[in-house]
């Protein structure tokens, strides 16, 4: 059943600075299947926009991406593409939504036009045609009377239907790859809802493939198939949904699972994960996440942990997992998790 | 659209009526008479006053000026007897105007290409290079170029013409250059610090993000963003240089109405200071109008408000 339309092998990416080199991602690996929807989460400056823009090839100049790096789509390793390829690739074959709708689009210029721009590029249609299928892509993602709408600019419109038109754009070439960073951080919880339906459907009717990134747990339930959990450049933990929202391995997964808020958290129960994440020029030997977590062993500060695998789709890269490890009790609220998956499991079998 | 253009123009009279007051009694703290030649005798001086109506009370004369002004006529000069000022300045006006429209369109085009070269460059030699060039510009003042030009294109290797004006159009070759840099310059840093912010914004990164080429994302996106704010800058640039560069009109003996302007100064000739001054402030004014209405052409932002 998994069939992966991009396969992320080994991705490095440096950033020269006047400060030094800074290791933004280190070693990141993740395969996305057709069809499905995978979120990222992480705190910030975690790496997921550097992931994202890496896989758009838009990344700033000051990037190095070491030759072991490969990025695989269609057969070819993105990596390796000219700034030409690049340009068929990008809005064509994967596609961008930003994250703040009242700064992603041209004051200057019509929305109809900004979202006609892409089809004129990569369909070689007339400006005419473009227009027309404008109209019926600002249809598709809601905005009311669109025919009346096409030629106002972006200021005359709200958050929420500028995001819209935003994902109209993303959408125009009909990409195999979506790639959504943050889409909905900036608008308030109401609209962010109906844009996240909105992407569901509209993923539904074209079976594209999705990446989530974001910083807020709370709304990749509903949205995502997997989830992967990045820290300081690195995947830490990645799983279904059920797995890593039931069963999660890593303590940085929990300290995630801990500073959510969900319907039946005692109030003040939440907790922030204490401390900061570490300075990326010099990441620390051993696991990164060490020096802030209460459950880190001895080897931990000099060696990384592998990846352990939970079950076939579950991996965790933490000691705890090593069958030398002592074991540890997460905290309650994660251990309440457990127990729900304990009777999922029972469910199933 | 056009009731805005109307308020516009209201508040230009009146900000021309409270110049013309301004000016008209600073004038009068200026020390000595317009008369002061030693030839002239007390009667001949008392009659001269009387002619041009200097003995009466001031408020007055500042009538009289008012209701004339209004109608159009701005008296005559002292200096040029029987010379009324509207003539003096309608002769002069147009030569200072096209010299300044040459140096202003050069600057600008210039301005405008290095800027976004500048910019598209970022960090580079070619944006140090200009960076430097862009410094000097701004640094040193246009008379000082002129007198350069003068010397290496007027003497040293003589391909234009050293003086004069109407003669031929070679003539207006070095003036236009020397009053052309620093507009450039200041066009320069301008467009290049506008176009760098424009190039870093995310509706450039979706630009990009929709495969399209750099070229097209700086000529559909970049451009037109950060051309609206460098239109603010012409509108006074282009009023500054219309209405004549003094000094440069003195180097190459241009009979502009800069030239003019100065020499009705230490003559105390009070028509043609009032004159000049209502010009000037007038093609400020109506500089600024222009490009507010050009922003709003160009400006979505603000032309539906
Ligand atoms: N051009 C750059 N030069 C140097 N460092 C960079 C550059 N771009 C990103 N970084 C660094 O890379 C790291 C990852 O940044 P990234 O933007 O991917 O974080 P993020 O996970 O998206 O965070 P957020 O939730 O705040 O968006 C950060 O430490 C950031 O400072
Ligand atoms: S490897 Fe060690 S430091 Fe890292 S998460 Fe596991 S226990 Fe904590
Ligand atoms: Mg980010």
């Amino acid at each position: 059943m998994s069939n992966p339309i991009l396969r992320v092998e080994n991705l490095h990416v440096n950033f020269n600075t006047y400060a030094g080199t800074v290791q933004a991602i280190r070693d990141v690996s993740f395969d996305l299947n057709q069809g499905e929807t995978l979120a990222i989460v992480g705190e910030s400056g975690s790496g997921k926009s550097v992931t994202t823009k890496t896989l758009m090839g838009l990344n700033a100049k000051n990037a190095v991406i070491p030759e072991n790096s490969r990025l695989l789509f269609k057969d070819k390793n993105l990596l390796e593409l000219s700034e030409e390829e690049w340009q068929h690739v990008r809005g064509n074959e994967i596609a961008m939504i930003f994250q703040d709708p009242m700064t992603s689009l041209d004051p200057t210029m019509k929305i109809g036009q900004q979202i006609a721009e892409p089809l004129i590029k990569h369909q070689e249609l007339s400006e005419k045609d473009a227009l027309a299928r404008a109209l019926e892509l600002m249809k598709g993602v809601g905005i009311p009377n669109a025919e009346e709408h096409i030629n106002d600019y972006p200021h005359q419109w709200s958050g929420g239907m500028r995001q819209r038109a935003v994902i109209a754009i993303a959408l125009a070439a009909d990409p195999e790859i979506l790639i959504a960073d943050e889409p909905t951080t900036a608008l308030d919880v109401t609209i962010q809802a109906q844009i996240l339906n909105l992407m569901k459907q509209l993923q539904k009717q074209s079976n594209s493939s999705i990446i989530f990134i974001t910083h807020d747990l709370g709304v990749v339930a509903g949205m995502a198939d997997r989830v992967a959990v990045m820290y300081a450049g690195k995947i830490v933990e990645y799983g279904t949904v059920d797995e890593i929202f039931f069963n999660p391995q890593h303590p940085y997964t929990w300290g995630l699972l801990n500073s959510m808020p969900t319907t039946d958290t005692a109030e003040g129960s939440l907790q922030a994960i204490p401390g900061t994440p570490p300075d990326l020029l010099e990441p620390p030997l051993g696991d990164a996440f060490a020096p802030r977590n209460s459950y880190a062993l001895a080897i931990d500060s000099k060696e990384e942990p592998p990846f352990f695998k939970i079950s076939d789709t579950h991996y965790a890269a933490t000691w705890l997992l090593d069958e030398r490890a002592p074991k540890v009790t997460p905290p309650a609220q994660i251990l309440k998790r457990w127990a729900r998956w304990e009777e999922l499991q029972g469910q199933e079998a | 659209m056009v009731k805005y253009i109307l308020k516009r123009l209201a508040l230009l009279i009146f900000t021309l009526f409270l110049v013309i007051t301004a000016t008209f009694f600073l004038m009068q703290i200026m020390p000595g008479t317009p008369f002061n030649n030693p030839k002239l005798t007390p009667q001949m001086i008392a009659q001269l006053n009387k002619a041009y109506g200097l003995d009466l009370p001031l408020w007055q004369q500042y009538l009289h000026y008012l209701v004339n002004a209004f109608r159009g006529d701005f008296g005559t000069s002292f200096q040029y007897q029987n010379q009324s000022v509207s003539m003096l300045i309608g002769q002069r006006l147009p030569i200072s105007a096209q010299l300044g429209a040459q140096a202003l369109v050069v600057g600008v085009i210039a301005g405008l290409l290095m800027g976004a070269a500048s910019a598209r460059n970022k960090n580079n030699k070619i944006d140090g290079l200009l960076g430097v060039v862009s410094t000097l510009g701004i640094s040193v003042p246009s008379f000082i170029l002129g007198i350069i030009f003068l010397y290496l294109f007027g003497f040293k290797w003589p391909l234009f013409p050293v003086s004069g004006w109407g003669d031929s159009f070679s003539q207006s070759v070095l003036p236009t250059l020397a009053l052309a840099v620093t507009p450039a310059a200041v066009v320069t840093r301008f467009v290049r610090s506008e176009m760098i912010e424009a190039l870093s914004s995310d509706y450039v990164q979706l630009a990009r993000a929709k495969g399209l080429s750099e070229k097209e994302v700086v000529n559909k996106h970049a451009y037109r963003n950060s051309m609206i704010p460098v239109l603010t800058l012409i509108g006074p640039m282009a009023a500054g240089l219309l209405t004549g560069s003094t000094l440069i009109e003195n180097i190459f003996s241009i009979p502009g109405i800069g030239q003019q302007f100065v020499s009705s100064i230490p003559t105390k000739d009070f028509p043609v200071i009032m004159g000049t001054t209502i010009v000037y402030a007038l093609m400020l004014m109506v500089m600024i109008l222009i490009t507010d209405i050009l922003t709003a052409i160009v400006d979505p932002r603000v032309r539906l408000q």
